[in-house]
């Protein structure tokens, strides 16, 4: 199972909410970031925790009066721990239109394996 | 022995859960700048053809539609985020003018200007001397 890390940090963050898939191959994940470009992103991923960390322009906010508010503007971050021994030099990540999606290959002896009785 | 599992359509949970999916609206957030309002709507997923707005006297609506095709083979961990439809009706007050917002769509986020109606400006009226 992927499990969330606690984690604290100084600044205020959200929370992306995330889909993840898991198939034979590997995880795909993807994590609404609105409001972040390609170049504002960082993905990492040590020891089996995948982080992902993304910076929302926060000057667009300024001289802005809040009249009704439904959700806070902040960073995005999300740490997961990941079920299956991923190939990091094989990871892919592309964001689009606020999204970001993650191909995690699993490394050859993390994927299912059929065994033929002879 | 017999095992029995509930269909995806059957389960009450699911159901509940797919009724709070529908449910589920993005988040709108407004700010007044100057004299002009300032929307903001977090699309993430939605591209800007996906998305069409419609100004009605004092009301503004936001619609999208965005389809996601389901995966075709895997499991899900997590299914947090908003895919389908949505459509939301913004009243405004009647110092803006919805029918001169502009709109526009970056990394996810919508963002609309609303002007505000010339007669709602402030207007130096000028004292002559006589």
């Amino acid at each position: 199972m992927t499990t969330t890390e606690a984690n604290t940090r100084p600044a205020r963050t959200r929370q992306p909410k995330v889909d993840i898939l898991e198939t034979e191959a590997g995880l795909r994940l993807w994590a609404d970031l609105p409001g972040v470009d390609e170049r504002s992103v960082e993905v990492e991923l040590v020891d089996g925790v995948l982080a992902i960390r993304g910076r929302v322009a926060l000057e667009d906010y300024e001289n802005l009066a809040p009249l009704h508010t439904e959700c806070d503007v902040g960073n995005f971050d999300a740490r997961f721990r990941l079920s299956s021994a991923i190939d990091g030099a094989g990871i892919r990540a592309t964001l689009r239109n606020g999204v970001l999606e993650l191909d995690l290959p699993k490394v050859e002896s993390a994927k299912p394996r059929r065994i033929e009785i002879g | 022995m017999a095992s029995f599992t509930f269909s995806r359509e059957l389960d009450p949970l699911n159901a509940l859960f797919r009724l709070h999916k529908e449910w589920e609206q993005p988040a709108v957030n407004v700010f007044r700048s100057g004299d002009e309002l300032v929307i903001r709507v977090e699309v993430p997923g939605f591209a800007p053809e996906d998305l069409s707005i419609e100004s009605r006297g004092q009301t503004l609506s936001i619609s999208g539609k965005r389809s996601e095709e389901p995966a075709a083979q895997g499991a899900y961990h997590r299914r947090e985020r908003f895919a389908g439809e949505f459509s939301r009706s913004l009243q405004l007050s009647r110092d803006v003018d919805p029918s001169l917002a502009l709109a526009s769509c970056k990394h996810g986020v919508l963002t609309l200007r609303v002007p505000a109606r010339a007669e709602a400006k402030p207007r130096q009226i000028a004292v002559s001397a006589s």
